[in-house]
């Protein structure tokens, strides 16, 4: 039996704006170091209000979170931000690239902010980062002059540059065409398979999520289903 | 790199920031040029005036004047000791007359010459009296003077029109006249003139010089002679004098001196400030326009700046919510936003220094021939540039730091979910 690498024990969340609503309800699960997992369900059946909490951006929920052994429960701002840093990578469905900086330097911002590697280890780092993901010969070029498949690729790269242990996606495929969506799902199934990271999607994609470890499926808040696709 | 104060990567994205944006850099940058250049215009001219009438002012008046006051009203004095039962009835008052003028000057003059303030100090014999010619009749002041002490405190000698002022010290018959006064008594250089005191002793004087100060209270009643001529049209010895005027190295410092001197000296002892209490208040109110004005227009900056900089907290929202998500924290993004308002600030600061200066000399080559002025007045204290600087930068700290703080707690969520 493998590590957890994440544990969500009865998380519920209300809105109340702009009438209380529940929008989860009571969602329990583990997950394993080093597996994939798609969240899939309707629209508005809450997929991406959950990896926000997951993802500790979101502290206004109930239940208890453990991530790394790590219980997030009544953690400040600025100690969620610090633990982000050091152990979630974030690949959104925008980018969200910074666009006066060059792709290198958007790749070495999180590690830079981590403060733990030189510049010049960073900047090795941030290369092979880009290389991964195919955009070596782009890292010297500024962000709004790539594709829109490049520009996801390069916030996958951002996302791995400190070698956190649970990557998380909220439809990080949803504005690639088919070409882009399979190089984005090879490299997390690379990623989950060789260096044991945590792979956690919210997707649309039917192939995408087929073709993952584990999907989880939510319907108005609600757990559906948890299926494990067969180990070969 | 996080432990650092001020992290290099915030500074870095600061940067990027501002020169994305070039064109609200440079409005904000020019604001605060703007703020500091007025800042430092305003309060230069202001003080270039009040030194200017300072100046003008010093010209008639000593920074510190000795005198014999006159004695309290007494007509009361029963009327405060008695009680109610008690009718006084005071028939006939009279005051009686004191002795005027200072007994004994050199022990004071001594006591000044020994305070280290205290830089010239000019003995005075002052008369009432009339001048005539012929039947022309005046009355003025026959200021009985040494001519090179006066000179050192009210620079009279730079206000001669015409003829000699050190001949006052060689001729006991010499008189130098204000020119309005020469002008009433109809007389010229080396004219005679007669002046006569209230005790009805009378003397024959020559005109050796004749002053002009532009000050018609000055020019058309002062006469000037040697201080022993004086003394002896009112049979008074070689130490008596009614007036010593005294200037001292921070005319700022006159009234504490004035109250210091008090204790050793038994006669009233008068600041500048206590006897010319308009030129203080002139002073003081042109203090205040300057730095109210001034302020003024730092604040309107201010406001551009804080408009600026919550434009471009609004434009960058999105990447304020990735640079959080991904672990920068609330004191990242307060730098990243104040670096660029104190860059902002310290260039628009610079700037504003130089143009200040710029403004400052321009206006003080502006003709302005009237009175004693040539040019617009025009102070260059560095004082005022160090001020202006550092107000110009409080302001852009405070106009940069709101829209920080509220870029701070911009909540990722919000913005990611859409
Ligand atoms: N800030 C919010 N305030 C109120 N309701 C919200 C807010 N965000 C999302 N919702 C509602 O919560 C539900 C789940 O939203 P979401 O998690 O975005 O769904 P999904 O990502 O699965 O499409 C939807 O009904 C949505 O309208
Ligand atoms: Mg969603």
């Amino acid at each position: 039996m493998s590590e957890l690498a994440l544990s969500a024990k009865n998380i519920s969340k209300y809105f109340y704006v702009p009438q209380t609503f529940q929008v989860l309800k009571e969602i329990s699960f583990d997950v394993k170091k080093g597996e994939f997992l798609s969240l899939i369900g309707k629209s508005g059946s809450g997929k991406s209000t959950l990896l926000y909490i997951l993802s500790t951006l979101d502290t206004d929920y109930e239940g208890e979170l453990i991530i790394n052994n790590n219980n997030l429960r009544g953690k400040s701002q600025n100690q969620l931000a610090k633990f982000r840093n050091a152990h979630i990578g974030f690949v959104f469905q925008f980018h969200y690239l910074l666009p006066e900086f060059t792709a290198l330097d958007n790749v070495m911002l999180p590690a830079l902010k981590l403060g733990i590697k030189s510049k010049e280890e960073i900047e090795a780092k941030a290369y092979e980062s880009l290389e991964l993901l195919g955009l070596k010969d782009q890292a010297m070029k500024h962000t709004n002059r790539l594709s829109g498949g490049q520009q996801q690729r390069v916030a996958i790269s951002r996302a791995l540059i400190n070698d956190p242990t649970i990557i998380m996606g909220d439809e990080p495929t949803g504005n690639l065409d088919s070409k882009n969506t399979s190089i984005v799902f090879d490299i997390f199934h690379q990623l989950a398979k060789e260096r044991g990271q945590t792979v956690i999607a919210v997707t649309h994609d039917d192939d995408f999520a087929n073709n993952s470890d584990r999907v989880l499926e939510l319907h108005d808040g609600r757990l559906l289903s948890d299926k494990y696709r067969e180990q070969k | 790199m996080s432990k650092q104060l001020l992290s290099i990567t915030n500074v870095k994205i600061a940067f990027a920031h501002i020169s994305s944006r070039i064109k609200q850099t440079i409005v904000a940058v020019l604001s605060v040029t703007f703020g500091i250049s007025m800042y430092i215009f305003m309060n230069g001219f202001m003080s270039g005036v009040n030194q200017t009438q300072s100046d003008l002012a010093f010209s008639t008046l000593a920074n510190i004047r000795i005198y014999h006051d006159l004695p309290e009203d007494r007509t009361n004095i029963l009327q405060r000791t008695e009680g109610e039962e008690v009718i006084t009835h005071i028939r006939n008052a009279k005051v009686i007359q004191y002795t005027e003028g200072i007994k004994n000057a050199e022990k004071y003059i001594h006591i000044l010459n020994q305070t280290p303030q205290v830089e010239v100090v000019a003995p005075e014999v002052n008369i009432n009296v009339f001048f005539r010619n012929g039947s022309l009749k005046i009355n003025g002041i026959l200021n009985g003077i040494d001519p090179e002490q006066e000179d050192a405190v009210f620079h009279t000698a730079d206000y001669l029109y015409s003829g000699s002022w050190n001949e006052i010290k060689h001729r006991s018959d010499g008189i130098v006249l204000g020119k309005g006064l020469a002008r009433k008594l109809s007389l010229n250089l080396n004219d005679k003139v007669i002046v006569s005191t209230a005790e009805g002793v009378t003397k024959h004087f020559t005109i050796i010089g004749i002053t002009e100060t532009t000050l018609a209270s000055v020019d058309n009643t002062q006469a000037y002679v040697r201080i022993s001529t004086a003394r002896q049209m009112l049979s008074e010895n070689m130490s008596y004098v009614t007036d010593l005027q005294a200037n001292i190295s921070d005319y700022n410092q006159a009234a504490v001196l004035a109250q210091q001197l008090n204790r050793s000296i038994p006669y009233k002892v008068e600041s500048w400030q206590e006897a010319n209490g308009q030129l203080m208040a002139a002073n003081t109110l042109r203090n205040i326009i300057a730095v109210a004005v001034s302020l003024t227009i730092l604040l309107v900056a201010g406001f551009g700046i804080y408009n600026i900089m919550n434009m471009t907290v609004n434009e960058k929202i999105r990447e304020i919510a990735i640079l959080k998500a991904m672990g920068f924290d609330g004191k990242d993004i307060v730098q990243i936003f104040l670096t660029q308002s104190v860059i902002i600030g310290i260039i628009g600061g610079l700037i504003g220094l130089l143009l200040g200066y710029g403004i400052s000399v321009l206006v003080d080559h502006v003709p302005f021939k009237i009175a004693t002025l040539e040019n617009l007045p025009m102070t260059y204290y560095s004082m005022d540039y160090v001020l202006a600087f550092f107000f110009g930068l409080i302001t852009t700290f405070i106009a940069g730091y709101l829209p920080s703080k509220k870029a701070s707690k911009v909540d990722p969520v919000d913005i990611i979910r859409g």
